[in-house]
């Protein structure tokens, strides 16, 4: 079966990155080590030991299900919008996270739970909480306007994010805790701990379970909602479903990451330019190619300028940014890739 | 005995605008029914209360004697199936992809077609003829083509009753004549018909009956011979009568085909 090849491939080129990953970086760990380490014929020197199961694993861990979160939500939100131009903030929830991210940063800098960071845990709470507001706001007389949802999404974003500036200018020490800010809200994905790792991936799971329940009634919905309504789907229900999934994955990706941006817009993209339109084809290949995606531009972004680091974010931007102007302009025909 | 669809008492307004004011009508078992009246007249809303996916303000709309309401969606889905007047469709979905969407309310949450569901899916590209376009992408067919993949999509449901929405707009001469004579074959496989249609020329020699809407008047259900008449037309389309100086009885039928 083509999919089931294009899979396999998949996951193979995600091992290569995640290889590429744990030996490149400011210290250089031969392949030949880690090799050797996994077969337990020699076992890591001390100091190499912590390079890779400290720092550079959980982070590669980290990037990959960053860049699988953030693919799969934008998936999520393009088939929900029916339009390939949303990404997974399209409704709101880079503004709630940004305020969140602020506020933890200013009243709770000491507070940590489980190694998430008070500016972790508040940015999830952020942007699930505003996808909570968007959503009643958006909702009238029991249905819900995707356009609504849209203009009410971007106006409670561009105010939180607004409100957020507000916050920081009330800050004390604003300089220090500012940077931090800005490199997290740039997008970079910090060295978490394996506690933090686990409670994300199980996170990540379900969500993407939820999704590949989502995945064929995403196809149906691609009719309109009228049609989809007709052929027995509730659509409602699905909605909320999509709502709901797409917001725990960029909420999930937010608090490892940031905010990176075009990830979750070009990786759908590409996956159709495999695997055509079909959702329940395009899951798999999306959260795939997204992970490895992530992967291998973290590990540029720690090595191009090494000993010092750039924001995943901004290479995103850099890499990102062209990339989906070229897609747009190949964009002939009405609705393609 | 039982009307396929009936209409009991039906009203329905869109905000102040009423609709329909107690409307009646049964249609019966394998009947092939034109839905005729002037634009705005509420044909589109005729059907989708037909289908279910508008609920009347007051009233009962039955499918085989029961309340459309009463029956679930997925229910409605496996017995009626509305062609709507436009279907747009984001991505490059083929068509086969598009036809094969007709068996949603067959399907689990989990499950993919089943071999029942790939043979509906067959019969339905067969007998709209289009088993050479299953593989071209929907959005980049003609009008003709697409009016097409649309009917196989509602045929894929497997309905009893197949609801049109002026599947005639936007075709040329040739695919008309296609279009009545692929109605005219699906009637023949039992599958009752009721097409919202504005040419009165087709209707006398594919459809069997015709439903006439006319502004503040109740609707009018008959042969075409009894409804395509000029004084009655002249009402209803508010335009005069020698507009209407045909004579569905003698009217082209063999020469085109019509």
């Amino acid at each position: 079966m083509r999919t089931a090849a294009v899979v396999i491939a998949l996951i193979l080129l995600l091992l290569c990155t995640i290889v590429l990953g744990v030996t490149c970086g400011a210290v250089h760990v031969s392949l030949r080590t880690v090799i050797l380490a996994l077969l337990h014929s020699r076992a890591l020197s001390a100091e190499d030991r912590v390079i890779l199961m400290e720092i550079r694993l959980p982070r590669i861990f980290a990037a990959a299900i960053v860049g699988a979160a953030l693919s799969a939500a934008g998936l999520l939100f393009q088939g929900l919008f029916r339009n390939p131009l949303a990404d997974p903030y399209v409704i709101g929830s880079s503004g709630g996270a940004v305020l969140g991210a602020t506020i933890g940063m200013v009243l709770l800098p000491q507070v940590s739970w489980l190694g998430f960071s008070a500016i972790a845990m508040m940015a999830f709470a952020g942007s699930v909480a505003t996808i909570a507001v968007v959503y009643s706001l958006a909702r009238v007389g029991g249905t819900t306007q995707v356009v609504t949802l849209l203009l009410a999404g971007f106006a409670v974003s561009t105010m939180l994010s607004y409100s957020s500036y507000f916050v920081e200018v009330l800050d004390r020490d604003y300089g220090l805790g500012l940077r931090v800010l800005a490199s997290w809200l740039h997008g970079s994905v910090e060295v978490p701990r394996w506690t933090q790792l686990g409670v994300i991936a199980v996170l990540l799971v379900a969500s993407l379970a939820s999704a590949a329940i989502l995945s064929r009634r995403l196809n149906t919905l691609a009719l309109g909602d009228e049609y989809a309504q007709q052929l027995g789907v509730h659509v409602e229900r699905v909605r909320i479903g999509i709502i709901l999934t797409g917001s725990l994955l960029a909420a999930v990706a937010v608090s490892l990451g940031g905010l990176i941006g075009f990830v979750g817009l070009i990786v759908p993209h590409l996956a159709r330019l495999i695997a055509g339109p079909d959702h329940v084809r395009l899951l798999p290949i999306t959260v795939l190619t997204g992970a490895a995606f992530l992967v291998l531009t973290d590990t540029l972004a720690r090595t191009l300028l090494a000993p010092a680091e750039l924001p995943v974010g901004i290479l995103m931007a850099f890499i990102g940014g062209p990339f989906f102007l070229y897609l747009l302009r190949r964009r002939k025909r009405g609705y393609a890739t | 005995m039982r009307s396929l669809l009936s209409f009991e008492r039906v009203s329905f307004s869109f905000g102040h605008r009423r609709v329909f004011d107690c409307a009646d009508l049964h249609i019966e078992n394998r009947t092939c029914t034109a839905l005729i009246g002037p634009n705005g007249g509420g044909k589109t809303t005729l059907l989708r209360l037909a289908a279910g996916l508008l609920q009347p303000s007051s009233g009962r709309v039955l499918f085989e004697g029961t309340n459309i309401t009463d029956l679930s969606r997925r229910d409605v889905a496996r017995r009626i199936a509305l062609v709507p007047q436009q279907l747009d469709i984001p991505f490059m979905f083929t068509v086969q992809q598009i036809v094969e969407q007709g068996r949603t309310p067959y399907i689990g949450t989990w499950g993919g077609l089943k071999a029942r569901d790939r043979k509906a899916v067959e019969r339905a590209i067969e007998l709209t003829s289009i088993g050479s376009l299953r593989h071209r992408i929907y959005n980049e067919l003609s009008g003709g083509e697409r009016q097409r993949v649309k009917i196989a999509l509602g045929l894929a449901q497997g309905p009893e009753l197949l609801l049109l929405d002026e599947p005639t707009q936007n075709l040329d001469f040739g695919r008309l004549v296609e279009l009545m004579a692929l109605l005219r074959m699906l009637h023949q496989e039992d599958i009752s018909i009721l097409a919202a249609v504005h040419d009165l020329a087709l209707i006398p020699h594919t459809f069997s009956s015709v439903v006439l809407i006319s502004p503040d008047a109740p609707l009018l259900v008959g042969s075409p011979q009894e409804v395509l008449r000029p004084n009655i037309l002249e009402g209803a389309f508010q335009c005069p009568a020698p507009a209407f100086d045909f004579n569905p009885d003698v009217y082209p039928r063999g020469e085109f085909a019509l």
